[in-house]
């Protein structure tokens, strides 16, 4: 009688203990996952200042007589290097955001500067950029959406807690990205 | 927000049915077992030592079948970024791969006129996306983007690892449904059948020769299940189930209006976004895609 039940006991204690190797493993995982789609959302940000000053370059020459667009453009990209907080990082992203997509409105009125592959080529290089931005805050959001998914929901609540785990925050992409900017003419 | 909560519905609907089929395979595959060892040895138990072996050998096989094998009978290149249109397609997967939070595939090109595309590669880390030439003349960068947004979710679902495995027990259930066969064929005389149980062994041998089709017709609908999924995780990680959608309105009107003889074997007609081998009027249950129209209006449903 004692041996059955010591059996049941042990069974039931492996039991535990594989969920929790299980459920660790995974939290520890999605963690990862969230650190490292941070960590490209800021590679890709980098590549597109980078790529500004070529762009700024190329159209200099066509676009003489357009000085506040590309003004805007400079000013944005000065304010994206020396922002300090997440929150001025973000509001000088959407600037420089904004400042690029009236350039490309801009220069539609342009087309030697069209045809110049140069410029051709960056314009897809920015465009590329700004997608793989678009896509890494999304990837993101939603590795934060499964880890705090996993951490809630029951059973893995109770690991998190064991772990130390808290939920984490998605991106707030403010809706400033998202307006038209408005061209003057 | 509502938008987002009826695409991630078609996931998980879709990812529930594949379960159920995938279950139904495995237990017409264990009826086939056990009916052989019934037919063969008047004991179901003894069959196990045999059929077990085959079907873990024939999945090998077929598992271990190298992608280069597929890309060369279908007479892709690797894509070549001197190309506008091929570098565009580059960066297309790039912005994929991020959203999927997968490594980068390899991208090649077939030159087609049809538009069409598929995926393959064992696993995320070894994977291939492939388009045509027609793809990329006659897509939009969204259209395009769906149909790589497709693409991307049959490697991130690991569909190709289970249609490789689902297409090889589908053999294995025809090997041994053909033993069975040859040996009624040549009146070979099965331990089995010696001993009272007729009726049993009727049903036995009526499985094991009508298995085949039904295992045919389970895969097949295994198949389809995995392109309703993909459709819709694809529209989630593009964000934009309109791009997949006009993609395949297009692809409707080229694939299957075009009188060009599509390259490469027909086994990797299911990896394709559109079985490049059928006419429209061949789909029902014998398709290994849905019919176009209804992912259409699901995709926009979304």
């Amino acid at each position: 009688m004692l041996l059955i039940i010591g059996i049941v006991v042990i069974i039931i204690v492996v039991f535990f203990l594989l969920l929790y190797w299980g459920f660790y493993n995974r939290i520890i995982r999605m963690e990862n996952r969230i650190d490292n789609s941070w960590a490209q959302i800021d590679v890709q940000l980098r590549r597109r200042a980078e790529l500004i000053p070529n762009l700024m370059e190329t159209v200099k020459g066509y676009m003489k007589h357009e000085k506040e667009v590309l003004e805007n453009v400079t000013k944005a990209r000065s304010a994206l290097m020396s922002a300090k907080s997440p929150q001025e990082n973000i509001n000088a992203d959407n600037m420089l955001t904004g400042a690029l997509k009236s350039l490309f409105a801009v220069a539609e009125n342009y087309p030697d500067l069209k045809a110049n592959q140069n410029f051709l080529q960056l314009q897809d290089e920015l465009t590329n950029t700004e997608n793989k931005i678009a896509y890494s805050r999304q990837h993101f959001n939603d590795s934060v959406l499964a880890f705090n998914n996993t951490i809630e929901t029951f059973p893995g609540m109770w690991f998190a807690k064991r772990m130390g785990k808290k939920t984490r925050e998605m991106l707030q992409i403010p809706d400033a990205a998202r307006e038209v900017p408005k061209v003057k003419f | 927000m509502e938008k987002k909560l009826l695409v991630e519905d078609h996931i998980k609907r879709n990812k529930r049915l594949t379960v159920i089929v995938c279950t139904l395979m495995a237990l017409l595959f264990m009826a086939v077992v056990l009916a052989f060892g019934f037919y063969f040895f008047g004991n179901i138990y003894i069959a196990l030592i045999f059929a077990v072996p085959i079907a873990l050998a024939y999945v090998t096989i077929t598992y271990s079948i190298s992608v280069q094998s597929i890309l060369s009978a279908a007479k892709a290149r690797p894509a070549n970024p001197k190309i506008r249109e091929e570098k565009l397609l580059i960066m297309r997967v790039e912005e994929m791969s991020i959203a999927a939070g997968l490594p980068m595939p390899k991208v090649y090109v077939q030159e087609s006129d049809q538009i069409n595309a598929f995926a393959t590669g064992k696993n995320p880390k070894e994977s291939v996306i492939c388009t045509t030439t027609g793809a990329l003349k006659l897509l939009n960068q969204e259209e395009l983007e769906g149909v790589i947004a497709h693409e991307m979710s049959h490697i991130k679902n690991y569909d190709i690892r289970l249609a490789t495995i689902t297409i090889g027990v589908v053999g294995a259930i025809a090997l041994i449904s053909e033993i069975v066969f040859w040996s009624l064929l040549w009146g070979g005389r099965g331990r089995g059948r010696n001993d009272g149980n007729a009726i049993i062994m009727v049903l036995a041998i009526l499985l094991i020769i009508l298995a085949p089709i039904f295992a045919r017709l389970t895969y097949l609908a295994i198949s389809r299940r995995r392109e309703y999924l993909a459709d819709s995780t694809g529209a989630y990680l593009s964000r934009n189930p309109e791009g997949l959608a006009k993609a395949l309105e297009k692809i409707k009107a080229s694939v299957y209006n075009t009188k060009e003889k599509p390259k490469g074997s027909k086994t990797v007609a299911p990896l394709y976004i559109a079985n490049p081998f059928k006419s429209m009027s061949a789909e029902s249950a014998w398709s290994t895609h849905p019919p176009i129209d209804e992912r259409i209006k699901r995709l926009r449903s979304m």
